[in-house]
Parts: structure tokens; C-alpha cells; sequence
């Protein structure tokens, strides 16, 4: 199609291009300043002193010992969110009950509930202080300033994450093919593995990838309930704001890009999941 | 008339397995520790929460996370909004790169968010200088707690309304253009009222996430008490020295507002469903 005969041709739907170009103009500014500089700050000062120095500072104890906890952290959280959201999506989507509405309001309820008071809420129920926490404490089980209020505070925060993805795929795919499977004999358990779970697999990766982004560097509540200590409950987040609150810029800084090179890799493995399975994955975003 | 069965009967197998996982996690995780803070609140006494609340410290605090989450989760459903138009309609390079970037927020660990921002905000920092030299100081000001507050809260909207402006049937705005509207009358009166639902469900989503925010803010607000102290971190001051009843009310006060708040948006999100009708 040639232009050169009719210049300035553009359909009704559309708008002029003078306001076109502004409003793209517009957006790829505002995301230049409030996403990209940030994202690039974080390089730029971690590498401000060379490579080395970056890679020095993670090497030492305290930093080894921090990415490991964030590591545990994550690998008991997500499963426990995974296993959790895959029952309550089976529970709400297979029976009908009275009070569904209800629960799926309880389950959304940590999104709008602010991360310090969920971790001031953990403290409340296990701390020392507590009829509970302190019976736990005599058994030899601390909750609050352990690894298991920090595991707590983070399923708490990163709770309706895979359970909300689920739902919506859960509800457009119905019960029949359950129930054929069902008919046909085949066990509880394997109506399951073979039927439900390959057609909810795309949207159970997708909502347990939120989850392990979001579980990795929750901040706010683990603050609360860790303690903070040094090698023991020091989380990579936790470790960075006691690396900048001592002014070891570069060290702060090398650990956040280490967090955020893996929040990259999240975005990337979401951005090609949704390229690849936009069928399945579009039931969640019609809900 | 019989009363109606608390579960229909069905042959679906893993109802008790399925109910008990999530009844008991939910109850383990949430429900019970939300049941400590505000039977906390119900020990110290009523009176005694509300005089907490009412110190000028703690008021002070309560009003600026609610004032700046407020004007934040504003400008991001206005930015939100004009994103997520420009993403579904235009076509131009790097778009793609645009749209996934947009849920860095989402990503992006608080802390690292936090730092990141102060440093380039601050006065030696790359926006933080230009600004000086303006005479407008950034970081550590309410004006830093802002643009955090709207870095956590920019993918919400554009998210939310993304998806409805893929649904737009391009018939309607032919037929507003046939009937002779012109396009910002068509954008105005035709697309914008489609989009107004999603619209709020992104701006709750966002106000929630910014009126409880710590992790990004701390570091950039300068926490200067009356000033640039925000709700949370006075919670965090207050464990830190064992205050619990103090640190609970404050908990209780930003639980009740935030819930207040939840409330009165899905209000006007039935009523701006109702009259727009099903969108």
C-alpha cells in the first residue's frame, strides 16, 4: 500500500496521530523514570567499585548465610502456598457450599492487611509474651525470632497468590471431565494427577512463580518477626537494609542486584508463559 | 421448608481433605494470628486503643500513609489507565519490553526497590541533583514517600484494565463516530465509562497495597517524626521497644481504616457496574 497519494488518511477509531505520539511518548517517559532508572541505579551502584568488589561482598559469611535462609525460606513457603492453593481451589470449585463467597474473601484477605501488622500479628499469637508462644518456647519450639515465624510471616503475605490463579481456570474448566474420569473408575487421587492437574499446570506455575518472586523478598513482616539476627535470621532483604544502614553501599547494593537479577529471571519465565499459554492463563485475567 | 444443606452432596472426591488443608492453613496462618492482634486490642481496652490512636504522633502518621497512598494510587490510576490504553492499541518498538516491564513492581523485593529509589533521589543522586538545582528536595521529604508509594502501586490499574480494553468491540466506537462524535468526545463518553470498573478495582488494589507499605518507603522517607514518619514503621518503633499494647492499637487502627476503605470502593464499584451496566 502506498501512502504518497493519500497523506493524512486515518480511520474514526483512531486518534490523531499528534495525540498518539503524545500519550506513547507519555507512557514510555513515566515508565523510564519510575521503572527503568531504578532498575538500573541498583547495577550501576553495586558495580561502582568493579566487579569484584560486587562479588567480594557477597562471598563473606553473613551474606552466604543470608541468601541460604532466603533460599530455605522460599523452598518451605511455596510448596506449602502451592499445596494449600491447590486444595482450596479443588474445595471451592468441586462443591458447592454455602459461605463460598465468604471464604474466597478470607483467603484475598491478606492483600489488603499491611505487612508489618501480619508480622505484628505473628508476634501477638507466638511470641514469648503469648499463652502460646511461651508453651511453645518451654518445649523447645520458638515461632517468633526463628525460622518458623519467618516462614510463617511469608506464607501469610504471599498467601491467596497461587490459590487466586487457580480459582478463575478452575471455574472455567468445569467438573465434566472429572467427572467422565470419575465414571470411568479411575481413583480419587488419579482423577487428580491425570485429569485436573495437566489442565491447570500453566496456571499453577504461573501463580507459584508470583509467589516465589513476592516470597523472596517480603520484607516488611519478615522484619518483624525475624529479630534480625546476624547469620542466624537475617534474611537477603533484611541483609541489605543492615548493610545500608551501616553505609557499606556497594554490599547493599550487590546483594539487591543478586535479588533482582532473580526477580528478572521471574519476569522473563512469566512474560514467556504467557506468550505460550495465553489460553489457559486468559481465564485469570477475565476474572 | 427445609433448611438448605451446608454442602450439597456431590460425587467429587477430597471434600474432607480439601476443606481441612484450607480451613486449617487459613486458620493457622491468618485467621488465628488476625484473632491475636485484635484480642490484644480487646484486653487493653477500648479507651485505652483509642488514646493511642489519638496521640498526635500516631494520628500524624495514620493521616500521611492514608493522605500520600491516597494521592499515589490516584496518579496511578490516571498513568495506569493512559498505559494500559497505549499497550493494547498502539504498535510501536519495544512495546513488548513496556508491558513486561510493567510488572517490575511486582517482582522487584521492596528493600531493593527502597534503596534504589533513594539513591536516585537523593540529593547526590541522579534525579535527586536535578532537583536540587530546581530547589525541590526529593528524598526525604513526603515528596520521596510519593513516588515510592506510586512505584509500588503501578501495575495495578494497568493490569486490571488491560484485559477490558481487549474486550472493546471497535463496532461501538464506529457507531459513536458514524453518529458524528469526534474521537476525544467517543474516548470521553464511550470508552472511558467501559473502562471505569476495572479502573477501580486497580485503584483499590493499589490504595491497599500503598496505605500498608513499608519496605520501599523506609529508606527514602527520612522518618522525621510528624513529618515523614509513616504508620507502619511507628508499629515497627513500637515493638522494637516492647510496646505491644501501643504497637496493637496502631495494628487494629490500620486493619479497621484499610478495611473502611476496601468497603466503600467495592460500593462504588457496584454502583458504577450498575450504572454502566455489566462491563
Amino acid at each position: 500500500m502506498s501512502d504518497t497519494t493519500l497523506p493524512t488518511f486515518r480511520t474514526a477509531t483512531e486518534e490523531a496521530p499528534l495525540l498518539r505520539a503524545a500519550l506513547i511518548g507519555i507512557a514510555v517517559a513515566g515508565l523510564a523514570v519510575l521503572v527503568f532508572a531504578p532498575l538500573a541505579v541498583v547495577f550501576a551502584e553495586a558495580l561502582k567499585d568493579g566487579w569484584l568488589a560486587a562479588v567480594e561482598s557477597l562471598g563473606n559469611r553473613d551474606a552466604r548465610s543470608a541468601i541460604h535462609l532466603t533460599l530455605l525460606i522460599t523452598a518451605i513457603a511455596v510448596p506449602a502456598n502451592a499445596a494449600f492453593g491447590i486444595a482450596a481451589a479443588w474445595f471451592i470449585t468441586k462443591f458447592d457450599f454455602r459461605g463460598k463467597a465468604f471464604l474466597i474473601t478470607l483467603i484475598d484477605l491478606p492483600f489488603s492487611v499491611s505487612p508489618v501488622v501480619a508480622g505484628l500479628c505473628i508476634v501477638l499469637l507466638f511470641g514469648a509474651n503469648s499463652a502460646l508462644g511461651g508453651w511453645l518456647i518451654a518445649h523447645g519450639w520458638p515461632i517468633v525470632f526463628a525460622i518458623p515465624g519467618i516462614v510463617l510471616a511469608t506464607i501469610f503475605v504471599t498467601f491467596p497468590f497461587v490459590a487466586r490463579e487457580l480459582i478463575p481456570v478452575m471455574i472455567e474448566q468445569g467438573r465434566a471431565e472429572e467427572e467422565a474420569a470419575l465414571t470411568l473408575g479411575a481413583s480419587g487421587w488419579r482423577t487428580f494427577w491425570t485429569v485436573t492437574l495437566p489442565n491447570i499446570r500453566w496456571a499453577l506455575l504461573y501463580g507459584t512463580l508470583l509467589c516465589t518472586a513476592r516470597a523472596m523478598g517480603e520484607f516488611g513482616a519478615v522484619a518483624v518477626v525475624s529479630g534480625k539476627i546476624r547469620g542466624q535470621t537475617a534474611t537477603m532483604p533484611i541483609t541489605i537494609e543492615m548493610l545500608y544502614n551501616e553505609y557499606l553501599s556497594v554490599a547493599a547494593f550487590s546483594m539487591a542486584a543478586l535479588l533482582t537479577a532473580l526477580a528478572l529471571v521471574t519476569l522473563c519465565l512469566k512474560t514467556l508463559l504467557e506468550l505460550r499459554h495465553a489460553d489457559q492463563l486468559a481465564a485469570i485475567r477475565r476474572h | 421448608m427445609t433448611a438448605r444443606p451446608l454442602v450439597h452432596k456431590t460425587a467429587m472426591p477430597g471434600l474432607g481433605l480439601s476443606a481441612g488443608i484450607t480451613l486449617a492453613m487459613l486458620s493457622i496462618v491468618v485467621l488465628l494470628p488476625i484473632g491475636a492482634l485484635l484480642m490484644k486490642g480487646a484486653s487493653f481496652g477500648l479507651s485505652n486503643v483509642l488514646e493511642v490512636v489519638g496521640r498526635e504522633r500516631v494520628m500524624a502518621s495514620l493521616i500521611l500513609s492514608f493522605k500520600l497512598a491516597l494521592l499515589a494510587a490516584l496518579f496511578n490510576l490516571v498513568f495506569g489507565v493512559l498505559l494500559a490504553w497505549v499497550l493494547v492499541r498502539y504498535r510501536f518498538p519495544g512495546k513488548r519490553l513496556l508491558d513486561a516491564a510493567v510488572d517490575l513492581p511486582f517482582a522487584l523485593p521492596t528493600a531493593v526497590a527502597g534503596i534504589a529509589l533513594t539513591a536516585l533521589y537523593a540529593p547526590n543522586g541522579t534525579f535527586g541533583s536535578l532537583a536540587v538545582q530546581l530547589g525541590v528536595k526529593i528524598a526525604y521529604t513526603q515528596a520521596g514517600i510519593f513516588i515510592a508509594l506510586v512505584f509500588v502501586g503501578l501495575p495495578f490499574v494497568t493490569r486490571t484494565v488491560q484485559p477490558v480494553i481487549e474486550e472493546i468491540d471497535r463496532e461501538v466506537e464506529e457507531a459513536s463516530a458514524t453518529l458524528g462524535a469526534s474521537r476525544l468526545y467517543t474516548l470521553r463518553h464511550v470508552i472511558l465509562p467501559m473502562l471505569t470498573p476495572a479502573a477501580l478495582t486497580g485503584f483499590a488494589l493499589a490504595l491497599a497495597r500503598a496505605v500498608g507499605e513499608y519496605g520501599s518507603v523506609i529508606f527514602i522517607a527520612g522518618n522525621i517524626p510528624l513529618r515523614t514518619e509513616i504508620a507502619p514503621l511507628l508499629i515497627v518503633i513500637q515493638l522494637e521497644e516492647f510496646n505491644y499494647d501501643a504497637a496493637a492499637a496502631i495494628g487494629i487502627a490500620m486493619l479497621v481504616i484499610s478495611f473502611a476503605m476496601l468497603l466503600a470502593i467495592n460500593l462504588i464499584q457496584i454502583v458504577s457496574r450498575r450504572k454502566m451496566g455489566h462491563v
